[in-house]
């Protein structure tokens, strides 16, 4: 069976990032799999804490500084059985400036780990570092919350990830030119990818082409997290299908967690909320959008996305 | 097929399939309503107030227009003729590639051709 990596990530702090990777993980663990969380928020870990650990060592520090072989050993047992952790460093002014090689290496190091599934954590902010892990993952997962802060940052990050795949395509086939037109086209207003593909298309199809399969081909999923009422729930799907107009993508809805007042508590008693409250309505959803999470990995692979081109009118 | 907002069809607007009923299609409207609706929180920093305007005008007409069978059966023929044609391919053959018809014998002669292929020698019937 193929390894499932997710990333979780976002552009803003404090929307729930940690706490939807701790409950994926729990519940996957609970489901009998064999579940590896990594703390790859580099400017602030404490994915431990949520699980209801202490830092220490070994930890993502010992792994980027060669104190570990490797990344299998930086990890550690949890409470909980069929999950371990890599805690995040405590050494942050160090490992926040991750630089190239040591990300490539880590990027590769999680894809070699002996776990069925590997669920990354990542920071805030849209840096190259959490880009690309976000992009290495199958699929990323936004976790957004229902205010305009959290909504503005998602939309940013997205961009940035789009923005990113396109740099990447271009980069490898050496096309630089187009890169500073596409900055210059898109930081101009939301109707602007849209354009920059029609005038792509139109002056070289095939670098149109093989640019707007590899965004077509960057899906995305989204939690909504903290929603107090139905329509903080529906605003899920209303992100999606602006998303889908102007940003061009395709985003898989995985339903809203309720808002708890209880995760607080169960913080504060360094206790999972997961395994405190199973039964609530925001563990629930969160171990719902897991199962759908593994159902929508298995069905994107199987069907490639719908590729249409802007119309040529 | 992805498009600018002033050529999403009525139905693109609304998320529904064109065999909707009007009960989907009001659903649609609403959900519509809420996405692009004054203080929307999913157009917020991505959608201009201008284009908001605009999508909800659109949706308002495209949900009149669906509402009413004698306007919608109008509308459904205009996209009909919109919509692109493709020339029917051959049945016999998947892809007819510049190559092959470059390659291909000249018509001239190609009676005496087949009738040359599919004849069968004479046989003479009978002792002799």
């Amino acid at each position: 069976m193929d390894k499932r990596i997710w990333a979780v990530g976002g552009g803003k702090g404090g929307t729930g990032k940690s706490f939807v990777s701790s409950g994926l993980g729990l519940h996957l663990a609970s489901l009998g799999h064999d579940v590896m969380l990594v703390d790859a928020d580099l400017g602030g870990p404490n994915l431990h804490t949520l699980l209801g650990m202490r830092n220490g060592h070994p930890d993502l520090g010992d792994f980027l500084t060669n104190r570990v072989g490797s990344l299998e050993e930086a990890a550690v047992e949890t409470p909980y059985e069929g999950l371990r952790i890599v805690r995040g460093s405590e050494n942050i002014l160090f490992i926040a400036n991750l630089n190239h090689y040591k990300k490539l290496r880590l990027l590769r190091q999680v894809r070699q780990l002996a776990a069925q599934d590997v669920i990354l954590d990542l920071g805030t902010g849209s840096s190259y570092n959490t880009l690309d892990f976000f992009l290495s993952a199958d699929p990323g997962i936004v976790v957004a919350t229902p205010e305009p802060t959290a909504i503005e940052n998602s939309y940013l990050f997205l961009k940035s990830c789009i923005m990113r795949v396109l740099k990447l395509y271009m980069d490898h086939y050496k096309i630089p030119d187009l890169h500073q037109k596409m900055l210059e086209q898109i930081e101009k207003n939301s109707r602007s990818l849209y354009s920059f593909f029609k005038s792509l298309i139109e002056s070289d199809r095939s670098y149109g082409t093989i640019l707007y399969r590899a965004l077509r081909n960057f899906r995305p999923c989204l939690i909504m997290n903290k929603a107090r009422d139905e329509a903080d729930a529906e605003l899920g799907r209303s992100v999606v299908d602006v998303a889908r107009r102007y940003l061009l993508i395709d985003i898989h809805f995985l339903g809203a967690v309720p808002y708890d007042v209880r995760v607080h508590t169960s913080l504060r008693a360094l206790q999972p909320f997961a395994k405190a409250h199973p039964d609530s309505a925001a563990a629930r959803a969160i171990g719902s959008a897991a199962e759908e999470l593994i159902y929508a990995v298995e069905h994107s692979r199987r069907t490639p996305p719908e590729i249409g081109f802007p119309n040529p009118r | 097929m992805i498009k600018r907002i002033e050529d999403w069809t009525y139905y693109e607007l609304l998320n529904v399939e064109r065999t909707a009923s009007p009960e989907e299609i009001r659903e649609g409207y609403q959900a519509a309503l809420v996405t692009y609706a004054p203080g929307s929180l999913a157009a917020y920093s991505l959608v201009t107030d201008d284009e908001r305007r605009q999508i909800v005008g659109r949706i308002e007409e495209a949900c009149q227009t669906l509402l009413d069978p004698e306007r919608k059966q109008t509308y459904d023929l205009s996209l009909l003729k919109r919509s692109y044609y493709y020339a029917p391919k051959a049945p016999f053959r998947r892809t007819v590639g510049k190559l092959e018809i470059d390659e291909a014998p000249s018509k001239r002669g190609l009676w005496q051709r087949l009738r040359r292929l599919f004849s069968r020698p004479k046989r003479m019937i009978g002792p002799d």
